[in-house]
């Protein structure tokens, strides 16, 4: 299981790349914002997606879009986690088609619970 | 003009979660500190991010350097003095998380403003200026023995 991690934070890549080294996955490959995202996953055989929203160049939702437009990687499951948490982010992001929400600030547990979720179907 | 106190509520309570929930550290506001943060610092970290919609403004978060180093080792689970170029991510994340939890809490009971990425800056003599119709108030926090100064700064419509 190869999860890709795409957060502009460098701290908030490595403390959910923690968490998901604490619950068994150190399969994992990075990005920066979403354009490196897209990038990634045409190079790399990715199973999985966790990514943040407010990023430069572009954005969570815009990634996700790209993401389901694309015959290749459609099917992924996609977990955001973010700060965005008002009822129209929500509705926003679901839009888009992301599987599982985290909303920022958040215990390792509550992450090692929806990716487990998120995992397991 | 008097900062509304839905904004300072906000503000304290988003803080104090994110340090808890995110960093380890409980923070306790204390009043008697002075009004502003302290020119014999040394190093001063201010990490920031601006908003804007339905209000605009900025949160800001200042500390000395060493303080921003315990904060930053707090949350990648590394000691203090091992932190090194990790520190300016690491403030501004803490101002993103302290930003984006206070306009959630705040699109409750209005429409959701927009926030931006943030801005981290370090140095040993400077102040930043703003526009004059604006209103702009310190919280002064303690974490431990060690001093944090919550900003917040809303542009006058
Ligand atoms: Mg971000």
């Amino acid at each position: 299981m190869r999860i890709l991690v795409v957060d502009d934070s460098s701290t908030m890549r490595r403390i959910i790349i923690n968490t998901l080294n604490k619950i068994g996955y150190s399969d994992y490959a990075e990005a920066s914002n979403g354009r490196e995202g897209v990038e990634k996953l045409a190079s790399d055989a990715i199973d999985m997606i966790i990514t943040d929203w407010n990023m430069p160049e572009m954005s969570g939702v815009d990634f996700i879009r790209a993401v389901r437009a694309n015959d290749q990687t459609k099917h992924l499951p996609v977990i955001m986690v973010t700060t965005n948490a008002a009822q129209e982010d929500i509705v926003q992001a679901l839009d888009a088609g992301v599987n599982n929400y985290v909303v920022k600030p958040f215990t390792p547990d509550t992450i090692r619970e929806r990716i487990q979720a998120a995992i397991h179907g | 003009m008097d900062m509304p106190p839905i904004l300072t509520e906000n503000l304290v309570s988003a803080a104090g979660e994110v340090f808890e929930m995110m960093i380890g550290q409980s923070i306790e506001p204390h009043p008697e500190q002075p009004h502003q943060p302290p020119s014999g610092w040394g190093t001063h970290v201010a990490a920031s991010v601006s908003f804007a919609g339905h209000r605009s403004g900025l949160v800001c978060i200042h500390t000395s350097l060493d303080t921003a180093n315990t904060i930053a080792g707090a949350m990648l689970g590394i000691e203090p003095e091992h932190v090194n170029g990790e520190m300016p991510d690491a403030m501004g994340e803490v101002a993103n998380l302290v930003a984006g939890s206070f306009r959630t809490r705040l699109a409750q009971h209005e429409p959701a403003s927009a926030i931006a990425i943030p801005t981290v800056t370090v140095g040993s003599d400077f102040a930043t200026k703003y526009a004059a119709d604006t209103a702009r108030v310190f919280y002064p926090f303690r974490m431990g023995e060690q001093s944090i100064y919550f900003e917040l700064l809303l542009m006058q419509r």
